[in-house]
């Protein structure tokens, strides 16, 4: 913009206006002219370049009216002056902050149309990993356990037979030795121990209270192997947590009160529990926990055989013949156990229908659980 | 096991819906898995625990029946029409030689059957309970054993040689053709039947060929045991044989019913096949034994379940069950007593019940677990993670973080693959008894399992792996197995994938080594020093120690020994078929959570220094085999604290730079926490370290 109004850089007496209706007269012209020039702002430079032209320090014109016609005005105007110029510098500054907010808006604008970005294209993706199902239900089940006082135990998965069958009561010639049928460790010759791979957490039940005087709380989360030809339901390998509690005031009742706990812990407040009379070697009463069908809410549904219910695990209360094998004393403690399926509850929970997918370790089946 | 809801119904009165009836066995304990419809009503599929022997038969249920439902259970009392003047003493004889293994022989003879088929009654209810129709005789032993879980078994009289029963050990040597047509080989601690001559069947399990009855049957001489459910499950075992009437034997048969069911059974085949029963019984009967007493108390009912149960339903629950309740306290008229205890008698069929905990089993079940209240105990102790769980947790994430994806192997894996890995000298730990040889001994290392993952994914389509496992190696040690945690890492393919934002990157050992000193952050980095077990790529591969403390004791070469990382081998990543470019790295795993412990413990916050950090370049002419670390200690050994990095810059060879060198721009940035640093200090620092780097290594300063 150029230099506007030559007459602003000379004096009022150069330019002869002696009277205040002169004076008047050239604040509404310089009024006028502000108001046409500044409808023709229309870009940020354009708004600084106007900016500077009337309100700049130096050069602007309402500087120069001060300098030109205000200090040097005869004394019966210089009133006049001032009151005008003080309406128009109000006026002027008030317009120039109106323009620049107009200008900033269409400037944004006009970046907006000039920027577009496809908003459905994907941004810089970084890879990341996952735990493993496995991992993930064992760590709620540890989470949900600890809030409960139970500390964490662990234990080898190569066992002797003592603290995998005789020590919890399957004496060699009990028929549950047939249901869990166990793969043994071939020894060199001369070898005093037979081992064998854990067919279940619980012996860790006994190493447990051997070496904790009651009470006792604790889970083991761990692998255990079963010499089962693997298919959708079976693996030679899979995932126990095993619990046990012992004390002198736990009842069957207490037994009953934590179960339902996890259970509603895990898959959620809607889902109720119910406990069938059953056996094992290591607990007397035996119970098989069933948990309400998750898919059909307990309705009924080809996943529960229209049952309604869903069978979860084994627990019970510890049966006495086992405190003999770890020096409690059976008359004063009683207590209970419980031994999880980690991959049963993980398949359950997500809708998996092949245990074999939990340790393929396909990268599309491990990716589903971020 | 099968039962029919109306043959159920014949010994107990029971109104109740068929679906009923499964649902209050279901929640006693006898888990009805199904319920169908056949020709002979509704059929019941029981799936009985081990410990319930007495459930396997159809009076067994009606009996839990009569206990659930409170109705009585019918008597069986056998009505025999034609018994014959001649006693059966005068025609047979038995002898038991081995009371350890037989406990009770009974035997009756009847004259004159006429062997032909079955009724379709009998027919049809056998076939609903998936029992194949022989012929009258032997269906009516298989009717009684289904009625009353009695296994009997009918001989042909006259093919007994002396027409006598000798029940012995099998003799050395001796071998049978059981009914199935199959010659089995005997040994000493089998329990065989035998006549004068031979032995005609295996006790308790199957009976031989040639004393079965046929058509030709005129006399039958009907056994009806008890054999020693121990013994009796081996020599099951040994033969690969399992039976109706084995399986009874195993879970244990109750003695005392070994001649009403043979009464039964005479009733039964008379009214089948006619005949006439000889007078009496032969009962050879060494085992019996007085019935146990067992005492039950409130106070220990209360003890075990928190709740109580009325007097009356205690009662009720264990007359029903045959246990006859009496009332064995001192007032024993007070109801509800808190001292109150019962005497019971076991009944015969009920060897699994010897403890009061088993009666409080019995009323618990039969009240009904859903009667006892639930409840929390409070805890007593603080609970406590394993001891370096967090540890693990953090190094868990952080390799989510870097994009790892965690996989779990079945750590069973295949020998010859397995040996590829193995530390010199460490035993593998095989299976006796595998069930498939490339799932015959347990890992050494998780490289075995990490390449099958990697091999697995590659095979369908998926290239860009990277991938880890927490889990154990497992050997053997003098004999004895060890498990050592061990973390293991698998990479192949892209580390970064070509998108609209980035070209594509292969991964490269650079990938690896850097991804580990993430984790390396955490436990107070690792060294990387040369010397590989020969499965890994000699250049792109490393060893590595924890701040040059070795990760275990051991010297061997083994990655559970010492952390290892690298590139595989051509020569190994082809025997799983693995045609690119695959980095593994295996760290023996619990040293390293207890370093990232000890070196949290030291974590202290330093001040962030107030002035400004200035950085100069240094470009280098090194001689090949100086090294980076070298030419970074040499700076250190300046002791000048105002360096706070020193970082590799750029690096090449070729071009302007002769053979036998190469160039290295090496930044080092300065930092001082009093005062700017000035120019004068700058040209001073670089001046030392030129000087210095010229004289110990050689170094020449590349002018651009
Ligand atoms: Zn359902």
């Amino acid at each position: 913009m150029p230099i506007p109004l030559e007459y602003t850089r000379r004096t009022l007496d150069e330019i002869r206006a002696g009277s205040p209706e002169h004076v008047e007269q050239l604040f509404a012209d310089l009024r006028a002219d502000f108001d046409a020039a500044s409808s023709t702002v229309d870009s940020a430079d354009a708004w600084k370049s106007f900016r500077d032209a009337w309100i700049g320090r130096k050069s602007g014109v309402l500087s120069a009216i001060s300098d030109n016609w205000l200090k040097p005005a005869p004394p019966e105007l210089k009133r006049v002056v001032g009151a005008a110029l003080n309406q128009l510098r109000a006026h002027v500054e008030a317009v120039i902050e109106a323009r620049r907010l107009e200008v900033e808006v269409s400037a944004d604008q006009a970046a907006a149309v000039r920027e577009h970005v496809d908003l459905s294209l994907p941004g810089v993706a970084r890879s990341l990993g996952t735990r493993h199902l496995i991992r993930q239900t064992m760590d709620d089940f540890e989470r949900i356990f600890l809030s409960l006082g139970y500390s964490v135990a662990t234990g080898p998965e190569i066992e002797t037979p003592y603290y995998n069958f005789e020590a919890l009561n399957i004496p060699e010639t009990h028929p549950a030795r047939d249901t869990m049928d166990t793969f043994y460790l071939d020894l060199p010759p001369g070898a005093l121990t037979q081992y064998l791979l854990r067919t279940h957490t619980s012996p860790v039940q006994v190493h447990t209270m051997e070496s904790h005087p009651p009470p006792v709380r604790v889970i083991v989360p761990g692998k255990v192997y079963r010499r089962d030809n693997p298919d959708s339901t079976h693996s030679y390998m899979f995932h126990q947590v095993e619990g046990l509690a012992v004390d002198t005031d736990i009842t069957f009742c207490e037994f009953k009160g934590t179960i339902e706990y996890f259970i509603r812990e895990f898959f959620g407040p809607k889902v109720k529990t119910r406990f069938r009379p059953s056996y094992f070697p290591f607990t007397e009463p035996s119970a098989e926990v069933d948990a309400s069908c998750i898919f059909c809410d307990g309705a009924g549904c080809r996943i529960c055989k229209f049952s309604g219910w869903i069978e979860m695990f084994g627990s019970g209360m510890v049966d006495p013949a086992v405190y003999g094998f770890v020096n409690y004393d059976a008359k004063k403690l009683c207590g209970f156990a419980f031994g999880l399926g980690v991959d049963r509850f993980a398949m359950l929970k997500y809708g998996i229908s092949d245990l074999q997918l939990l340790f393929q370790n396909d990268v599309r089946f491990l990716r589903q659980f971020p | 096991m099968k039962v029919l809801f109306h043959w159920l119904q014949e010994f107990v009165a029971v109104t109740a819906s068929p679906q009923d009836v499964r649902s209050r066995l279901s929640l006693a304990g006898i888990a009805i898995d199904s319920l169908e419809e056949s020709p002979a009503g509704p059929v019941l599929d029981a799936d009985l625990t081990t410990n319930r022997g007495d459930c396997m038969s159809h009076y067994g249920i009606a009996r839990e029946l009569s206990a659930l439902y409170r109705l009585p259970l019918k008597s069986i009392a056998p009505v025999i029409l034609s018994e014959a003047k001649d006693p059966v003493s005068s025609v047979t004889r038995v002898e038991i030689e081995c009371p350890d293994l037989c406990g009770r022989y009974t035997a009756r003879v009847l004259r004159g059957v006429k062997v032909g088929p079955s009724p379709d009654w009998l027919k049809q209810r056998l076939e609903a309970l998936g029992q194949p129709s022989i012929n009258n005789v032997v269906d009516a032993t298989n009717c009684v054993m289904l009625e009353l879980g009695q296994p009997l078994h009918a001989f042909d009289l006259d093919t007994l040689a002396e027409k006598r029963i000798v029940v012995r050990r099998a003799r050395p040597g001796e071998k049978i053709t059981t009914l199935d047509n199959v010659e089995r080989k005997l040994s000493k601690d089998m329990c065989m039947i035998a006549d004068a001559a031979r032995s005609v069947a295996v006790g308790g399990v199957m009976g031989g060929g040639e004393s079965e009855i046929s058509f030709f049957t005129t006399n039958v001489l009907l056994e009806s045991a008890w054999f020693e459910p121990t013994s009796l499950r081996r020599t099951s075992k040994a033969l690969g044989l399992r039976t109706e009437a084995s399986t009874r034997y195993e879970r244990g048969v109750d003695p005392e019913i070994a001649d009403l069911a043979s009464r039964r059974c005479c009733e039964l085949i008379l009214q089948l096949a006619g005949g006439e029963l000889l007078g009496g019984v032969v009962d050879i009967y060494p085992a019996k034994a007085a019935p146990k007493k067992i005492e039950i108390t409130r106070k220990e009912l209360l003890r075990v379940m928190g709740s109580d149960v009325p007097d009356r339903d205690i009662e009720a629950i264990l007359s029903a069950l045959g246990f006859a309740p009496r009332r064995s306290d001192a007032t024993p008229g007070a109801a509800g007593s808190l001292m109150a205890a019962w005497e019971c008698t076991r009944p015969a069929w009920r060897r699994d019940v010897s403890r009061e905990i088993d009666l409080i089993e019995e009323i618990a079940r039969h009240h009904g677990f859903d009667k006892f209240p639930a409840r929390m105990h409070p805890a007593r102790q603080a609970a406590a993670r394993l001891p370096l769980a967090d540890a693990e947790d953090r190094l868990r994430e952080r390799l989510v973080a870097l994009g790892y994806q965690e996989i779990v192997s079945i750590t069973l894996v295949d020998p010859t693959r397995d040996a590829l890995f193995r530390a010199e000298g460490a035993a593998p730990a095989k299976l006796t008894n595998p069930l498939a040889e490339d799932a015959s001994v347990l890992r050494s290392s998780g490289i075995v399992t990490m390449l099958q993952a990697l091999e697995w994914n590659t095979n369908r389509g998926q290239r860009n792996l990277r991938l880890f496992e927490i889990g154990r190696a497992y050997t053997l040690r003098d004999g004895k197995p060890v498990e050592t945690r061990i973390l293991t890492l698998g990479a192949a393919g892209l580390a970064r994938e070509k998108s609209i934002h980035e070209p594509a990157r292969e991964f490269s050992f650079a990938d690896l080594k850097g991804d580990l000193d993430c984790l390396g952050q955490l436990v107070g980095c690792f060294r990387w020093e040369s010397g590989v077990p020969a499965w890994l790529h000699p250049a792109h591969s490393a060893r590595l120690s924890l701040n040059g403390v070795i990760l275990s004791e051991a010297k061997d070469l083994s990655s559970c020994a010492h952390g290892v990382a690298g590139q595989l081998t051509r020569r190994i990543a082809e025997k799983f078929k693995l045609r690119q470019d695959v980095f593994v790295a295996e760290l023996p795993f619990d040293p390293l959570c207890a370093a990232l412990e000890a070196a949290r413990a030291k974590i202290r916050y330093a001040p962030i220094p107030r002035f400004p950090a200035v950085e100069r370049d240094f470009s280098l002419v090194l001689a090949d085999g100086v090294t980076f670390a070298q030419v970074s200690e040499k700076i250190r050994a300046l002791a000048i604290p105002e360096i706070i990095s020193i970082e590799p810059g750029d690096l090449f060879r070729g071009g302007a730079i002769p053979t036998g060198k190469y160039s290295l721009l090496v930044r080092v940035v300065f930092q001082s926490h009093d005062a700017t640093l000035t120019e004068a200090q700058l040209t001073d620092f670089s001046a030392r370290i030129i000087s210095s780097l010229e004289k110990s290594l050689a170094a020449a300063l590349r002018t651009a």
